[in-house]
This record gives structure tokens, sequence and C-alpha cells, in this order.
């Protein structure tokens, strides 16, 4: 874990090594070291002040949704915090003063006031709407999975030399890139029902993300496939291999490699797509338990906030697991 | 009675005709070296004897399995082509191994997928090559690991592997470094010494000169000449010859 931490912010590696040498020997630095060091603070720099504007903005944002409140007057000025508080079955505001002063603006009044949050909902609700993340994450998951499976196959048939099978993939491609994807979330769930097929909410939903995925994807996977040379091919098949033991053996599985990277960043993006399934109402995923614990008692507000930091949470999560794995596929090849 | 028996094989790309009613015969044993300008059509010949290029004319019979040029792919004629290649073995300039398996990986590949060996025995057989190519130790890398001449040696081992009755080989070490050179030339002397038949490309004379048993020299898609290496060398017959001979020199 340190060894990652003093990689990722070489400053830290960077103390150690700049002074003892020089507290040994006052040689002089060469001109390489100088602008080697040079480079390195201006990095380290730019680094430390991203970190903190990061930080600067996230309490700015806090601050927003404290509750705080600034009151001024002749008679004095009170900072309070607004809370909201329940009497005999009803909520009200209330402020509480936190800091008071005997002085304040000679003339007419100020206040400024935050947005208050209803922490007791957000108490309440918080593990409600977590465990919401499994759902999330499951049908994100099944999705991937079938838009994996059907992009491979739209990118087989879109090198096919067979016209019926081009056409296919060509025509599977087109149509679900020419619809809206909200579309077809409820088209799975509400039209097809009309037909007499009823599919759960769940395989409503992964059937149209996978679909539409699929659609998307599929170029990933032509790029994937074109990426392996002809050399490959040749190789493969002048030590004898069939045409599809080829395909099978050397050239897909190539491919796949090729494509986790950028398969990896679809499902980032899936996350936040199977939000759309909670339209159906069946899935009970972060969205919708949102909706369910806010809307009956109008507190959307905090209930979507708290939705929006398990999406962002998760996004960052896999990002960073993304980002992992990428390096570690790149080690293999150069 | 040769092994490999090229008869009146033309080769068009486009409207450019590469290979012009070319015949040629490799006895058994014999290290047959191809010399010749580039766009020669030399690597074109030798990659129409296991059909990577698909000849349009002509027949190519390797051990007994002769395959007639066709346009039509029907099945009997892809059976053929399947047949022809398990005779052949064929080394390319660019290594072409497999990037996402290991080197014995790369070496039981076919074996276990083409010929249904089982692993363990496939991999028996993949050592004693790899230890033939004095690569032994390298079994669990991957190519990418490699220096070019012993991916080269890799790429000779899976060849083998298949135990083709000719080996094919189009410029082996037209990609590497000339320090790298040797190291797989020497595999391929060895191979030659064990009594393989070998049908090479190549532009090391010197090789040639040590190695063949005969030499051809190919001009704009046909034979110029051919015959014992010091006499293709020493006493060219055909001013084209000799004028490629020069300028290489």
């Amino acid at each position: 874990m340190w060894k990652r931490l003093e990689s990722r912010f070489h400053f830290f590696a960077m103390a150690t090594v700049t002074t003892t040498p020089s507290a040994s020997t006052p040689a002089p630095k060469s001109q390489a070291q100088l602008i080697l060091e040079r480079n390195r603070r201006a990095r380290r720099n730019f680094t430390l002040s991203v970190v903190a504007s990061w930080i600067a903005m996230l309490l700015l944002l806090l601050f927003l949704f404290s509750g705080l409140k600034l009151k001024s007057s002749a008679a004095g000025t009170q900072i309070a915090i607004t809370k909201w508080v329940e009497t005999t079955g009803n909520k009200q505001k209330q402020d509480e003063t936190l800091f008071s002063l005997p002085v304040g603006i000679p003339s007419g009044e100020f206040a400024y006031s935050t947005i208050t949050l209803d922490w007791g909902f957000v108490g309440k609700n918080f593990a409600f709407i977590r465990d919401g993340i499994w759902q999330t994450i499951g049908i994100s998951a099944l999705s991937i999975v079938t838009a994996t499976v059907l992009a491979l196959l739209a990118a087989l048939g879109r090198l096919s030399t067979f016209p019926p099978v081009y056409a296919l993939s060509t025509f599977y491609v087109s149509l679900i890139r020419g619809t809206p994807l909200f579309l077809q979330v409820i088209f799975f769930f509400l039209a097809l029902p009309q037909l007499g097929i009823d599919l759960s909410g769940l395989w409503a939903g992964v059937i149209a993300l996978g679909l539409n995925y699929g659609a998307y994807m599929s170029e990933i996977f032509r790029a994937g496939l074109l990426s392996v040379g002809k050399g490959q091919r040749e190789a493969a098949l002048a030590l004898g291999m069939t045409q599809s033991q080829m395909m099978l053996r050397i050239v897909i599985p190539q491919a796949l490699r090729f494509a986790v990277p950028p398969t990896g960043n679809e499902f980032i993006a899936m996350l936040k797509d199977s939000a759309l399934v909670s339209a159906t109402g069946f899935v009970h995923e972060i969205l919708w338990r949102a909706g369910a614990a806010g809307k009956p008692v109008n507190r959307n507000l905090e209930a979507l906030m708290i939705a929006a930091v398990f999406y962002w949470f998760m996004t960052i999560s896999f990002s960073a697991l993304q980002d992992r794995l990428e390096k570690y596929m790149a080690r293999g090849d150069r | 009675m040769p092994i490999v028996k090229v008869s009146n094989l033309d080769k068009y790309f486009g409207r450019l005709h590469v290979l012009k009613n070319i015949s040629l015969e490799v006895a058994e044993r014999e290290v047959v070296v191809i010399i010749g300008r580039s766009g020669s059509g030399k690597s074109t010949l030798l990659r129409c004897i296991n059909f990577l290029e698909e000849p349009d004319n002509g027949m190519i019979e390797v051990d007994g399995i002769s395959v007639p040029a066709t346009h039509r792919k029907t099945r009997e004629h892809n059976q053929q082509v399947h047949d022809l290649r398990l005779k052949t073995g064929m080394v390319f300039q660019e290594f072409n191994l497999f990037p996402h398996l290991n080197v014995i990986e790369n070496i039981i590949e076919a074996p276990v997928t083409v010929k249904k060996m089982s692993k363990e025995q496939a991999s028996e057989i993949g050592m004693r090559f790899l230890e033939k190519v004095g690569l032994a130790a390298k079994r669990s890398e991957f190519p990418a690991r490699l220096s070019g001449g012993q991916k080269q040696r890799v790429a000779i081992a899976r060849a083998l592997a298949m135990e083709p009755r000719v080996m094919l080989f189009d410029e082996p070490t037209s990609a590497l470094d000339p320090e790298l050179i040797g190291e797989v030339l020497n595999v391929m002397k060895q191979l030659a010494k064990e009594g393989m038949t070998m049908a090479i490309v190549t532009h090391e004379m010197s090789f040639a000169r040590e190695v063949a048993d005969r030499v051809i020299y190919m001009d704009e898609g046909c034979i110029i000449e051919q015959g014992e290496p010091e006499k293709i060398f020493a006493a060219p017959a055909d001013p084209r010859t000799k004028q490629f001979l020069e300028r290489i020199r």
C-alpha cells in the first residue's frame, strides 16, 4: 500500500533522495539533476494543487448543504444551524444558534442561509438505498455479459463475407443505435406483454441494456478482431488449423484481450444507464430505491443525493480498478 | 521421386502476373534455396506451396497429396489443402508467434488442436524440439520477452512439432538484427544436416552457398537459372543472375 502511495505521489520518495546526498557531500548538482528536480517539483506542485482544489470544492459543496445560517441586524449577529425537527408527527425546520455576537450591521437586516437537508431521513434511508448497489451491479454485470456476447457475434458477422450474416449484423446495429435506450428499456417491459410475452423487470432490463450495449460495443470487438494481424492467421493456417480453430484459438482470444479495457469502460457507463431500468419499477436498484424512499415523504432532494453519491462512489471505484486492469494488460505485450 | 512437385503454376495479383508457369521439383532431403530480387515472385512461390496464396493455375503436390489450383473453394478442396498443410511447416519473416501464448503453449497449440494430441504428449514432443533449437529454458516465457532470434527459433520449433515432411522458410532472417542472424541460420544448418527437406527464400548468400543442394534464381515470376551453389555463384550462365549476384556482393 505504502509502495503504491509512494509511487503515485513520488514526492515522498523524492524528499529522501534529494536531502541525503546533499547533507553529506556538498558537491554541486549537475545541470541534469537540477532540471530533473525542477520538473519533479513542478509536477508535485500541480498534483498538490489539484488535490487541494478538489478538497476545497468538496468542502464548498458540504457547506452549501450544511444548513448553516448567518443572520445580522442592529441587534446582533448569529450563526445558526437549521435542522428538521419532528414534533408530534410533523416535521418542522428549527434554528439552533451556534454562535452569537452582540454587534451587527447598523441598519436593516441581512440573512444568508444554506440548504437544509433532512438528516433524519438520510439516516433512516441510507442503508435502504445503499442495498440497491448490489442490484445495480448485478443488472449491469448480467447486461455486460449479454452485450459482450452480442457484440462479439455482431463483430464477427460484420467481418463475414456471407451476405445474410453481414446484413443481419449491420441491421441489428443500425436499428439499436437508431432508437433511444430508454425506449428500448420500456419497450421490453411495457410493449412485449401486449404480444403475450411477459418478461420480469430484471430480464426486460438485461435484454434491453444488453442489446443496446451490444450494438455499440460491436465496434470495439470489430476493432479487436482487425487488430489481430494477417500474420497470425497465416501462421495458424500454415500449422493446419481450420478457419474455426484459427478464430477460436488464435484470433478471438487476442481480440478479447484488446477489447477488455474498453469493455471495462462500457461497464462503468452501464452502471449509470442501469438506472433507466428503475422505470419498470421491478428492479430495486439504487435509483428505484431513491424514488421509493423520497417520493412518499417529499424528500427527493435527499434521496437523489444519496443515490448520486453511491453512483459516483461506484464509478470512482470501478474506474480505479479499470485503471489497474489496463496497466496490467498493457504489461504483457510491447 | 520428388516430395514436392510444383507443376505449371500461375499466380496473378490483379493484373500483375507474379508467377509465370513455374514448375519445380524438390527431392526428399534436398535443401533448395530460392534467391532473387524483391518482387521476383520467390515468396509467392513458397506461399503457394502450402496454399497461403491460392494459385490461379497449375498443381501442387506434396508427399503424395496433389491439389490442383481452383477458384471454387469446395469442401473437398479445403480438405486437400488442409492435408497438404499438415505435410509442410512454415517459418515466416515476422515469426508470427502467438503473443497470448507462452513458448511451450505456442508449440503445442497445433498438435493439440489439430492432431488432437494430449497436452502431456504434445509438451513432451514440444520440449524435444525446443531443446533442439536451444531454448528449453524459455519454455514459460511469453514471446514479447524474447529476442528476435529466439522468437524465430521458437517459430521453427513450433513448425517442427507438427512433424512436417517439408519445411518452408520465407526470409527467416530478414527481420533480424545482424548479430541475431547466426543463431537462426545455425538451427537451419542443423536441420539440413539431419536430412530435413527444405525450401528457403533468403538473401543470405553465404548460407545458401554452404547449405544449399540447389540454388534457384528467380526473376519476374520465372525461374531463370538453377543448379549447385558453386555453379550458380561462381559461374552464372544467365546475365540477369550475374547482375543480381554482383549487385548483392
